[in-house]
């Protein structure tokens, strides 16, 4: 399970996830948003959220997670740094993630949106990899 | 893409309707040579995607500052036929209404300069900032909707601001037609603990000095006197309601293209007729951003006051703390042009009316501008530039400048700096933007604005 930031856009920023499973994917995935949103080792994983999100098609459901824990971090103000995907299929899944309150001292930047430049979900070989842009 | 545009102008060059298949009318960018020479490429290609849209009116613009956008660059202006053309989620972006208010003070450079880092200081712990901070206001769901349907008429009759800043507001700080129900509960959750926070990137507050005054006619008009005189600039937007409200109608204009048979360039121009319900619900909703967002301003701006007050032993208006004025620019309007009702989209674009000012933020450590609209920007809608635009990716620039570098720079030139994260000024290190000089020579040189002063910041705040 791992992710990787790249360098490409001006006013952006762009990360490829990856995991052998769609469980490992969406963790990385979500991994990956919040090393963006905040500083991951200094987040408590303590409290516990739980989430469900379904969608059309796999990809969908990959906007709608990682634009359903955006919209958390505002809501809920709070920052995750562990997430549990405890049920998943290409259309559904279901998770539960923790985190501790927002604090200055923890925070990075705010991601405005997950955008659809670029955005793409494949299987490559024996993993799947995300590619996702962000708008910050 | 580029070796097809024209120079019509010293300050404009043309991309005829003929460049590419599809275009409906010509595209046009406002730059000198400096500005010509630095274009990317691909910014020049979503411009022609633009161009390509159902009732576009001709033509299609960008300003000096455009970059590549999320289907177009920031810095365009489109505008569209009120019965043939679209509205567009995309087109005006994921923060509606980002903009600024410039407040004036009868301070000068010699009072201010012994408080200068107990104030900035002051500041940053008022005004709420970063995406760690947390809001001071917590709105009930009525007090929202409030702000969503009236925006700054609600603030002044809780409390913040006066009438006069109401009057120093483009649409004087309230767009009228938002029906709540065309907003979603997420973007509402989201709106609720927001009001009042600066946000973060390259929002910010910033304690300025005027460095120059270039129309001292103009300049006394808007409060600006002397030399070396305190003006206040805030940047901002509608926080995550208004990214959630973009969100939301990103998809559902998605379908709406396929729906009405628009042919998309670009999946990331999501729009709709504007006479369709998908078309007027967004122009409903994104209203309330616009409203929401110039409270958000408009709270602040009263933190400020109170800050002042604390620091000086003053009253605010003592120290005549007046709203210059407060603008958009990531918006879609329905404006009247050449006796005719359009819609026009501005992203990182600020509009420009006849003697009426047109703030122009510069990047992080560097100079901005007041200028006044003309009669001439008629050919932009009555548009003009917003900023100095973006020259590097946030990413390059963190990894080509250190945060506490840049912080220890600035400080050397005398400014006082705070920010939630030294990451954040490596992103918007002043060397990450293109230079604000060459985008001011622009515009004015294309005639759409004309320099009054220009600013210097002595006090930075970042989110």
């Amino acid at each position: 399970m791992s992710f990787k930031i790249i360098e490409d856009l001006t006013s952006d920023v762009m990360f490829e996830a990856e995991g052998k499973t769609l469980k490992e994917l969406f963790e990385s995935s979500a991994k990956a948003l919040f090393s963006i949103i905040c500083k991951l080792d200094k987040v408590k994983a303590k409290t516990p959220k739980k989430i469900e999100i379904k969608a059309n098609n796999l990809e969908e459901l990959m906007f709608n997670w990682l634009q359903k824990l955006i919209a958390m971090v505002d809501i809920e103000e709070m920052f995750f740094n562990k997430f549990e995907i405890e049920e998943i299929s290409e259309k559904k899944l279901k998770a539960k993630v923790y985190g501790s309150e927002i604090k200055p001292e923890t925070g990075e930047t705010v991601v405005k949106a997950v955008t659809n430049y670029k955005f793409k979900v494949w299987k490559e070989k024996d993993k799947y990899i995300a590619r996702i842009v962000l708008d910050i | 893409m580029k070796e097809l545009l024209k120079k019509a102008t010293e300050f404009e060059y043309v991309l005829p309707k003929g460049s590419r298949k599809g275009m409906n009318v010509d595209a046009r960018i406002i730059a000198n040579k400096f500005i010509l020479d630095g274009l990317e490429d691909e910014s020049v290609k979503q411009l022609s995607n633009v161009a390509m849209l159902p009732g576009i009116i001709e033509p299609a613009w960008a300003m000096p500052d455009m970059h590549f956008g999320y289907g177009l660059p920031m810095g365009a202006v489109a505008a569209f036929d009120k019965d043939k053309g679209i509205i567009s989620a995309g087109m005006t972006g994921f923060d509606i209404n980002c903009g600024i208010n410039l407040i004036r003070t009868n301070l000068t450079l010699k009072e201010l300069e012994p408080k200068l880092n107990i104030l900035n200081k002051a500041l940053f712990k008022a005004i709420p900032c970063g995406v760690g901070s947390k809001g001071k206001l917590k709105l009930n769901n009525q007090q929202l909707k409030e702000v969503l349907t009236r925006g700054i008429k609600w603030a002044v009759e809780n409390g913040y601001g006066t009438d006069n800043d109401i009057k120093n507001t483009e649409e004087n700080g309230s767009m009228d037609g938002v029906n709540v129900s065309t907003i979603s509960d997420t973007a509402l959750k989201r709106g609720i603990p927001q009001l009042g926070t600066l946000g973060a990137g390259n929002h910010f507050l910033e304690l300025q000095k005027v460095s120059h005054i270039l129309d001292e006619k103009t300049a006394k008009k808007f409060g600006i006197n002397d030399k070396n005189q305190i003006t206040i600039m805030l940047h901002c937007g509608s926080r995550g309601l208004g990214h959630q409200i973009a969100t939301d109608y990103l998809k559902i204009q998605e379908k709406a293209a396929e729906k009405y048979k628009i042919s998309l360039p670009d999946r990331q121009l999501a729009c709709a007729p504007i006479n369709s319900k998908e078309g007027q619900d967004y122009f409903s909703a994104m209203k309330g951003a616009v409203n929401y967002s110039f409270t958000n301003r408009l709270i602040m701006t009263q933190w400020i006051r109170e800050t002042f007050e604390k620091i000086f032993g003053r009253k605010w208006e003592e120290m005549e703390m007046e709203t210059v004025y407060g603008i958009a620019h990531n918006i879609c309007k329905k404006e009247k042009y050449k006796g005719k009702e359009i819609y026009i989209h501005r992203k990182g674009a600020t509009r420009s009316l006849p003697e009426k000012p047109v703030l122009i933020a510069g990047s992080m450590g560097t100079a901005s501008y007041i200028l006044k609209g003309t009669e001439e920007a008629e050919k932009t809608f009555y548009s003009s530039c917003h900023g100095a635009g973006r020259a590097m990716s946030r990413n390059q620039a963190i990894k080509s400048f250190r945060g506490n570098d840049i912080k220890k720079e600035l400080e050397k030139e005398g400014k006082a700096v705070e920010a939630t994260s030294p990451i954040v000024l490596a992103e918007e290190a002043p060397k990450a933007y293109k230079d604000i000089e060459n985008v001011i020579d622009s515009v004015q040189g294309a005639g759409i604005s004309k320099k009054v002063v220009r600013v210097v910041p002595i006090g930075i705040i970042k989110g």
